[in-house]
């Protein structure tokens, strides 16, 4: 270890001391949550102008373990944004319910790490510590609403199912090795270029470990038929927390996919490719026949959540066409970006709703929500709309650069897109279903007033800017999208 | 900066969103305010439209007013808007129509106004914006943008079955047009890929070049004529697809239905003259005689329809069905007159059908009943609504002097030049438009005043200043391009001609075996 190793580490580092600062502070001014919160939000910004310092020449560190290029700060940025919008609503639903705000800001961070640690790994089993460090505190926030059953039963679900997959990762990850001999990603990449360039068909080692690391994948991303963890986690967890599950955990998983499905075995893409475009059609599909039947807004959004898994997983079919490399992994990163905004959008607004606890997420709460409570109201419709892939907001663009890509891959690709746009239109009718009850039905009864907390409006309010703003002009998050795609095909 | 330099168009199709933000921030405790408001931004509109129109020169076949500023330069789609005298006229269109439902909603509309008034400005930027796109991804974002504000229109200010109409509104047209946007972007990648360049890979004109003298490949054409066409058929609507609209019409309030008839359905007939004829024609030609078939099964299937419904606006809802089968099977012959008729159907059915719907509001305020049967003998009560409500039912019949005989008779002569059958079918189906349209006149005019009507009591007054004001403009139009159709046809022109000579350079596809 040098010093260059550390300065290159430099970001991560300081995401992992802000966790501890955040506790200690805890531990020094106990039962107060302010400074704890401060504390957070200046080490969240300490690690993002640190990214970016750091982001600015490639380097590799730890002998080439870790790497630092153009996609782990683009991708770094996204985590740091989306866990310091994911801290500005928790305040006001956690002291709703009396829960401690200092841990879970301190928990939050410590996935921050992992994530990060994913984003920049160039090491197998780097990437698999990652990928645990970025779980684990997940499994602590969903159950994070220990009194409630819902929540530890979906923490339970989260956690096995999540463990299990693990395993059967870190299997697939076992069998990579045993064949190349390294776990290094671009030794494996070399590795198995050899074996690619050779007419025989894939071995039975190589064909068991592309399996495992497909399945223990497919389950991080909640591709169907591995999903069956999501809705009840979704629905179970503290709604700040969901709206952090349904995609840091899932951004992050994709970070994995990329560095290791397009890093280490880019090379024999040939034999991979068609199981993503068969889970890309299939996690669509059921992701939003399912949705189309639920009733808790919740649950529909975990649904739904299943289903930007598969548009995004177009990305990655995109990419194994010769004829769009750049423009699938470029579609996937955009995606992730949009998505992100969007749906911590959507779930903000109904952690917004139920900080008087008590309110449920089913439709029903929402009827009349366009005279009660305007605000929340309009920017729901926001976010749907973005959902759904309405113009001029940035789930438009994304779904529209995704397709693209497809088109321009062609082949079992370009049909994807066709299922990709038929499944939005199908999701429309979801989407707009919550609008209804928000605009064109009346609520039962005169609920009281919602106070939303000024930390918790400025979350919402960005969100929506940026879900208006990168759909009118995508240029600003394209140059940066186009860098981090190069950076991983290069 | 000269006149020359203002970006005309850009403010025809914006300053109602300023509206929109303006009405946005007033007190929801001052309805008179935001009413004001709403008209004048969309009378500014409109002023400005009439100055494109005064200062477009139709001799020039060129895209006159153009903006061009880059927007996501990667892929070379630009902010391009421009207009040629179809787009001129369908922008005119617009902005009167907009002011004029502005105006008819002034009494109906109690509820939520502001949001109404909102939603109202922001349809006619989306519309507008369609009219001058000049960039398919452009356009694509304001078709689009059409959608939402009268999902919200019809969802919240309609009738009782409102929320089934609004979700059949937007499902069927975002099936049509998400496939639509796959062929959009198919189309830019297959001209990059042609070209090795993204540089105008959306650019309408560059588009419109490339496909007149490289011409896009057979396949290609197929599936993006086939996408789009699901788009603008659904739209027209074009028979089998047309089953949104009774419920969509019906159920929408007064404005909103004038809205969606007189500008809605032309977004589809302009989609496939602006579109999908030039830039695929190949594919047009093979898919023109399967597409012939629906519109005049349009054309019969309506008026049959329309002979038996029950419900006034239903009635007229059905109508649009013929008269837009018509505009299709005008443009689908590729004949001059044919389409010089298509293309005065349009302007003429956006006249006619949104007079016809704002006096069916008129009577709807006063009755809150639409069933025909319970009317009855108003001629005697309300004689001047009776007068101005025959005076459009005649236009919609087709009276000659009326603009309405001039658009079917050049679709009829140029369907005679293509196949004396096809005219004859079509022709017949005038008979039975004239008849739905005076037995429904005969029913609600004639005879004794009904006992419900009476039951009614003072309520029951005729037509006032301001609801006369709504309808007067179109009536006034309605004569005038009734004596005077050269204004249109004069108009469109470059528009007619640039779409026909490309047509006639190519031979179609063979997709069907019998050609």
């Amino acid at each position: 270890m040098s010093w260059a190793d550390l300065s290159t580490i430099a970001p991560l580092a300081a995401a992992i001391i802000v966790a501890g600062l955040v506790i200690v502070t805890d531990i020094a001014l106990p039962g107060k949550r302010v400074p704890a919160l401060v504390v957070a939000f200046i080490g969240l910004a300490v690690v993002a102008i640190l990214t970016i310092v750091v982001g600015a020449k490639p380097e590799t560190a730890f002998g080439g373990a870790y790497k630092v290029d153009d996609l782990t700060t683009y991708l770094d940025l996204l985590f740091v944004a989306i866990i310091a919008v994911t801290l500005m609503f928790a305040p006001d639903y956690l002291e709703a319910r009396d829960l401690p705000l200092p841990e879970f800001a301190a928990v939050l961070i410590f996935a921050l790490s992992g994530a990060m640690l994913i984003s920049a790994s160039a090491d197998l089993l780097v990437l698999f510590l990652g990928l645990e460090l970025m779980v684990l505190p997940g499994y602590l926030l969903a159950g994070f609403a220990k009194r409630d059953a819902l929540s530890t039963e979906g923490a339970i679900k989260y956690f096995l199912l999540g463990s299990f997959s693990s395993a059967i990762f870190l299997f697939g990850l076992a069998f990579i090795w045993g064949l190349t001999g390294t776990t290094r990603i671009d030794g494996v990449a070399t590795a198995l270029k050899a074996i690619a360039s050779g007419t025989d068909p894939l071995s039975p080692g190589l064909a068991m470990g592309l399996a495992f690391l497909t399945t223990g994948v497919a389950f991080k991303i909640a591709a169907v038929p591995f999903h069956y963890w999501t809705p009840d986690a979704y629905q179970g967890s503290p709604t700040p927390v969901t709206g952090y599950l349904s995609v840091v955990p899932k951004v992050g998983a994709f970070a994995l996919i990329l560095r290791l499905f397009v890093g280490a075995l880019g090379p024999i893409s040939a034999d991979w490719d068609i199981v993503i475009v068969l889970l890309a059609a299939a996690t669509m599909t059921l992701g939003n026949l399912v949705a189309l039947t639920q009733d808790s807004v919740k649950r529909m959004l975990a649904y739904s959540s299943i289903a930007h898994t598969g548009y995004m997983l177009i990305g990655l079919a995109a990419w194994s066409s010769p004829n769009s490399r750049i423009e699938g992994l470029e579609g996937l990163l955009f995606y992730g970006a949009a998505y992100a905004a969007m749906n911590l959008g959507a779930f903000g607004v109904i952690a917004a709703l139920q900080r008087r606890t008590g309110i449920s997420s089913q439709l029903e709460s929402f009827a009349g929500l366009g005279r009660r409570e305007p605000f929340l109201a309009i920017l729901m419709t926001l976010f749907l709309l973005s959902l759904t892939g309405i113009p001029p907001t940035v789930g438009f663009f994304a779904k529209a650069y995704i397709i693209l890509a497809a088109v321009q891959a062609g082949g079992p690709a370009g049909i994807l897109a066709v299922i990709a746009v038929l499944n939005a239109a199908a999701a429309a009718f979801y989407y707009l279903r919550v609008v209804v009850y928000m605009f064109m039905r009346d609520p039962k009864g005169e609920p009281a007033q919602i106070v939303i907390g000024r930390l918790m409006r400025t979350g919402l309010v960005i969100t929506a800017v940026l879900t208006v703003v990168l759909g009118l002009v995508p240029g600003l998050l394209l140059t940066l999208v186009g860098n981090a795609a190069r950076a991983l095909t290069l | 900066m000269s006149i020359a330099n203002v970006p005309l168009i850009s403010l025809i199709t914006f300053v109602p969103f300023i509206g929109a933000l303006v009405v946005a921030c007033l007190p929801r405790s001052q309805p008179g305010a935001i009413k004001i408001t709403a008209l004048i931004f969309a009378l500014v509109s409109f002023g400005l439209s009439l100055l494109l129109l005064i200062g477009f020169n139709p001799t020039n076949p060129a895209f006159q007013y153009q903006e061009v500023h880059d927007w996501i330069p990667v892929f070379g789609i630009q902010y391009k808007v421009g207009v040629d005298g179809l787009s001129v006229l369908l922008v005119v269109l617009t902005t009167t129509l907009s002011w004029i439902s502005i105006l008819a909603s002034f009494r109906p509309i109690k509820e939520r106004l502001k949001e109404y008034m909102i939603s109202f400005l922001i349809l006619e930027v989306g519309l507008i914006g369609v009219f001058v796109a000049l960039d398919l991804f452009l356009f694509y974002i304001f078709w689009e943008v059409v959608l939402v504000p009268m999902y919200l229109i019809i969802g919240i200010w309609g009738g009782s079955n409102r929320i089934y109409a609004t979700i059949k509104f937007v499902l069927y047209t975002l099936v049509g047009s998400l496939l639509m946007l796959v062929a959009i972007l198919a189309t830019g990648f297959s001209y990059q890929s042609t070209t090795g360049s993204w540089v105008g890979a959306f650019d309408f004109v560059n588009l419109q070049h490339f496909a007149a003298t490289t011409g896009f490949a057979s396949n290609l054409q197929i599936f993006a004529f086939l996408a789009f066409f699901l788009a603008f058929a659904i739209k027209v609507p074009m028979f089998p697809f047309h089953t949104w609209l009774p419920d969509a019409h019906v159920e929408a309030p007064t404005a909103g239905s004038v809205m969606l008839a007189a500008i809605l359905l032309k977004l589809g007939a302009y989609g496939f003259i602006r579109f999908a004829l030039p830039l695929f024609p190949a594919a047009a030609k093979a898919f023109g005689p399967p597409i012939i078939g629906l519109s005049l099964i349009a054309i019969i299937y309506g008026a049959i329809v329309a002979l038996v419904q029950p419900d006034w606006k239903k009635l007229i809802a059905y109508s649009s069905v013929t008269h837009m089968g018509f505009v299709t099977l005008g443009i689908f012959i590729f004949q001059e007159q044919g389409l010089q008729g298509a293309i005065l159907q349009m302007v003429n059915h956006g006249l006619i059908t949104g007079g016809l719907f704002l006096l069916v509001g008129v009577m709807y305020e006063r009755t809150h009943d639409r069933t025909i049967a319970k009317f009855g003998g108003l001629a005697g009560r309300v004689p001047v609504y009776t007068a101005t409500f025959g005076f459009f039912v005649f236009a919609s019949v087709g009276l000659p002097g009326l603009s309405g005989f001039v658009g079917e008779f050049l679709v009829l002569l140029g369907s005679f030049a293509y196949n004396p059958a096809v005219a004859a079918i079509a022709t017949s189906c005038m008979i039975l438009a004239a008849g739905y349209l005076l037995f429904m006149f005969q029913r609600i005019f004639t005879g004794d005043l009904s006992d419900f009507l009476r039951g009614l009591g003072n309520h029951l007054t005729d037509i006032s200043p301001i609801e006369m004001l709504t309808v007067v403009p179109l009536a006034t139009m309605i004569v005038l391009f009734g004596l005077f159709p050269g204004l249109i046809l004069h108009t469109i022109q470059g528009t007619v001609s640039n779409v026909l000579t490309e047509l006639n350079h190519v031979a179609a596809i063979h997709v069907f075996f019998w050609q």
